[in-house]
């Protein structure tokens, strides 16, 4: 299980992230929302320690992370934000280069980044440089290189992004998969339907804060809402819609 | 009242400030790193070499004679050349438009010669900057005594400044334009991704054409040797002798041996000039539409997967991460073109020199190795090794290097092996296997195998002193300008010192097996000293450095002190990790 208790994180003073406690149990997909800017990112990297936290704990397993970082390192998958990858290598070279920095042993590798690549239809590609790559086979290539050695916690922030509708169909299903393979599954995403489709809990966060912790029914009954939509809007959405779009419109026109 | 900015012309500012300050790579410098900051230094780097440029003035009195100041106005004109010819190769890139700025500035109202004279003149700003730098302290002091070969006075000095600047700027100019030159006609001849590949060897054949020509060619500077019939061959391929002619003739006092090298100068600036403007006008006109439509890397569909083993799984991730990156990464490979042609230069004109002095002294090596062979091959294993682990020090792509953060799963002692193992692959094996043919195919075994066991151990020394607080990964850590400048100053010190000594004190112990084994033991324990050195600073280290950071102004001292008085410290400073 991972346990996140009360972390903070601010940025030359100004607060990103106010005591922010949740948990993500094993075999269940947690969904984590939140309007941009909300500190959805900074909680995630502050969870695979790319960045510190001015306050607060994680625990994984009951530990720590801080107390053997290397140990939880070997255990997590994370697919970030946004896609940065040495684009100078090949897909099939960026996913040994990472199988290697993570000590899986060759013949292991070998089967789980063909099939990966496969898998992700990128195995024709796999000695294209990744440069020439689209968004969506980027995309791909992080989600291998997460996937590769068998994470016990998979954090993926906005994975979706990029991908065309049947690699998001398969991701999603892969999500849930995960899930039901006892692994503790944490993602953002700021597609809703997405979401209260395959999460079992839901965190809402609105500027650093968490305003909502439940289940997708729970919430639904709290907010006496039928849809995510709904609830997101009532909680992290301040402002009238409507009233901004016309204000944008009327800007541009004057 | 100011009469507002036309559009074509704000928008002209704008560019022009983006291009300048995009003359530097900012990709490479870290968050905490300052564009203005390091373009100052590299003023005050030419400025400091402008000064030194002046030292013969202060050490002479001002009383030189004709031969000196006619070796001294080549060098300077010549020393212009090459680092404006370095300057426009580094900013090789940066010439005509790339893909990126065709796709943020093709969808807007922006023309295409609004783009061209922008980037033009940011460049032109750039190297002129470079010029006036380099010049600033000798180009005001020298011409006084330049002015003692005219006619002399106050109007002599003035006509002597006059044409010492109007040299200085046309033979930047020509480097320049030379340079835009073979770009531009490689890229109208060749398909745009041939060019894109073939670019990066022609940079580098450049770089090395340059830096070559400037290490290597003869002292003429006499009108003996300038007039000397089986020099005139040579000298019409010396663009630095055609300016030297050049500025005699601006200066008023052009002795009538230079009228070929002026002539040539003259023709030389006006085929640069016209090539350079043609390859400008055609890369703006012609290939903006192409670098749009074509890919810059063409996929390479059947590439074979090299991946050899080079020890441990991490070890050889980042060995073939560290070749990869050096192969592929134009910047890297310019940047250790020039650590090695600087090393290559150095060690060609130290042999050459060398060689001559022995012809003239009527010598006799006696069929062995001479000393300055020796030598050599130490200097260049320094040189290869500083270069490597100086150029891997450089990040690339440095947005990516979460993957190594996120893996980061194995011990700062792991890693430094890793690195160790790079340094052995790039450097040492080339320089030692290099050696080795080079020396067993000349001369007798023994004193040759001897050298090469202790070169291969100086080499190994060589690698631990490098890596001594080397806590990154190659090509991953974000570069702070500046911070290793003391570091470098000792290096080049221990560099241009130690490799004469070292080879002629080994020469001597070659021939005495016992010199030779304490030779040998002495070298082995300074190498396993260092390592231990290297390994325990590296246990000591609490993980693998990913951003360089400006060292705190302030640091604490540590003392000790009575726990029941309380620091009066707010939690800001506290936080500042100040105190």
């Amino acid at each position: 299980m991972l346990d996140i208790r009360n972390i903070s994180k601010r940025y030359s003073g100004i607060p990103a992230v106010e005591n922010v406690s949740f948990c993500a149990r094993a075999g269940e997909v947690t969904g984590y929302l939140g309007p941009n800017g909300s500190g959805k990112s900074t909680t995630i990297k502050m969870i695979t320690g790319l960045i510190a936290m001015d306050s607060g704990s994680i625990l994984f397993d009951g530990k720590p992370i801080h107390s053997d970082l290397m140990a939880y390192k070997q255990r997590l998958g994370y697919v970030p934000e946004e896609p940065y990858l040495y684009t100078h290598l090949s897909g099939a070279e960026y996913l040994v280069m990472v199988a290697q920095l993570r000590n899986l042993a060759p013949r292991l590798a070998s089967e789980r980044i063909d099939g990966l690549l496969r898998a992700f239809a990128l195995y024709d590609d796999r000695h294209v440089a990744i440069s020439a790559y689209s968004k969506g086979m980027r995309q791909k290539v992080l989600l291998a290189a997460a996937l590769l050695h068998n994470p016990d916690l998979v954090l993926l922030d906005e994975p979706f992004s990029g991908l065309d509708v049947g690699s998001s169909l398969i991701l999603r299903s892969l999500i849930e998969e995960l899930a039901a393979r006892g692994k503790v599954v944490l993602f953002s995403s700021h597609e809703l339907e997405t979401v209260e489709r395959i999460s079992s809990r839901i965190v809402i966060l609105h500027r650093g804060r968490i305003v909502a912790d439940d289940s997708i029914e729970g919430l639904r009954t709290l907010m006496s809402l039928p849809t995510l939509e709904g609830i997101f809007s009532q909680l992290a959405v301040q402002q009238d819609t409507t009233a901004i779009s016309k204000q944008i419109a009327d800007l541009i026109h004057a | 009242m100011r009469k507002p900015l036309s559009m074509e012309r704000r928008q002209f500012r704008v560019l022009y400030r983006t291009f300048l300050m995009r003359v530097i790579d900012l990709e490479l410098l870290s968050a905490d790193a300052d564009t203005s900051r390091l373009l100052a230094q590299f003023a005050a780097l030419f400025a400091g070499m402008s000064f030194l440029f002046t030292f013969w003035i202060i050490a002479s009195g001002g009383a030189l004679p004709r031969d000196f100041l006619w070796l001294m106005e080549h060098f300077l004109i010549a020393t212009t050349m090459v680092v404006v010819g370095l300057f426009s190769v580094l900013c090789w890139d940066s010439i005509f438009p790339d893909r990126r700025d065709v796709l943020v500035l093709a969808p807007l109202p922006v023309r295409a010669r609004t783009l061209f004279r922008a980037k033009i003149a940011a460049l032109i700003s750039a190297l002129s900057l470079s010029v006036l730098s380099l010049n600033s302290i000798s180009g005001l002091i020298w011409p006084f005594l330049f002015s003692a070969t005219n006619e002399g006075g106050l109007l002599g000095i003035l006509h002597a400044l006059a044409a010492y600047w109007a040299t200085m700027i046309l033979a930047g100019l020509f480097m320049f334009c030379c340079v835009l030159g073979v770009q531009g006609a490689a890229s109208q001849l060749l398909p745009r991704q041939h060019f894109l590949r073939l670019s990066a060897l022609l940079q580098i054949a450049v770089f090395f054409l340059f830096f070559g020509v400037y290490i290597l060619e003869p002292s003429l500077e006499t009108p003996r040797a300038l007039t000397a019939p089986e020099n005139q061959r040579l000298l019409a391929w010396l663009p630095s002798y055609w300016f030297l002619g050049l500025f005699q003739q601006l200066n008023g006092s052009m002795f009538p041996a230079f009228a070929p090298l002026v002539r040539r100068a003259w023709e030389g600036l006006a085929v640069a000039l016209f090539g350079g403007m043609a390859s400008i006008l055609m890369a703006y006109f012609r290939t903006m539409g192409k670098i749009v439509e074509d890919p810059d890397i063409v996929p390479g569909a059947h590439r074979a997967n090299w991946s050899p083993r080079f020890g441990t799984l991490l070890q050889t991730s980042v060995v073939l991460f560290s070749v990869r990156t050096l192969l592929r990464s134009r910047q890297h490979r310019v940047l250790l073109s020039f650590c090695l042609g600087s090393g290559l230069a150095i060690v060609l004109a130290y042999v050459k020199t060398a060689l001559d002095l022995q012809r003239l002294l009527h010598r006799a090596t006696g069929g062995a190795a001479d000393v300055s062979f020796f030598v050599a091959s130490l200097w260049a294993m320094c040189f290869a090794i500083l270069g490597v682990r100086f150029v891997i020090s450089m990040p690339h792509m440095l947005r990516a290097n979460w993957i190594f953060r996120m893996t980061e799963i194995h011990s700062v002692t792991a890693y430094l092996a890793a690195i160790r193992r790079s340094l052995w692959v790039l450097a040492v094996t080339p320089v030692w296997l290099f050696f080795c043919i080079f020396f067993l195919l000349r001369w007798p075994a023994w004193p040759i195998v001897g050298h090469l066991v202790l070169l291969g151990l100086v080499g190994a020394i060589v690698v631990e002193l490098s890596l001594y607080g080397f806590h990154k990964l190659p090509f991953t850590c974000s570069w702070l300008p500046g911070q290793p400048k003391v570091r470098l100053v000792s290096w080049g010190c221990l560099l241009v010192l130690v490799p004469p000594i070292a080879g002629g004190l080994e020469k001597r112990r070659l021939d005495q097996p016992l010199g030779y084994v304490c030779m040998f033991v002495l070298l082995a324990c300074i190498a396993a000293y260092v390592r231990w050195r290297t390994v325990a600073s590296a246990r000591s280290a609490e993980g693998l450095i990913f951003e360089e950071e400006y060292r705190p102004e302030l640091f604490s001292l540590n003392l000790p002190r009575n726990e029941s008085i309380p620091l009066p410290l707010s939690a800001d400073v506290e936080r500042s990790g100040i105190c």
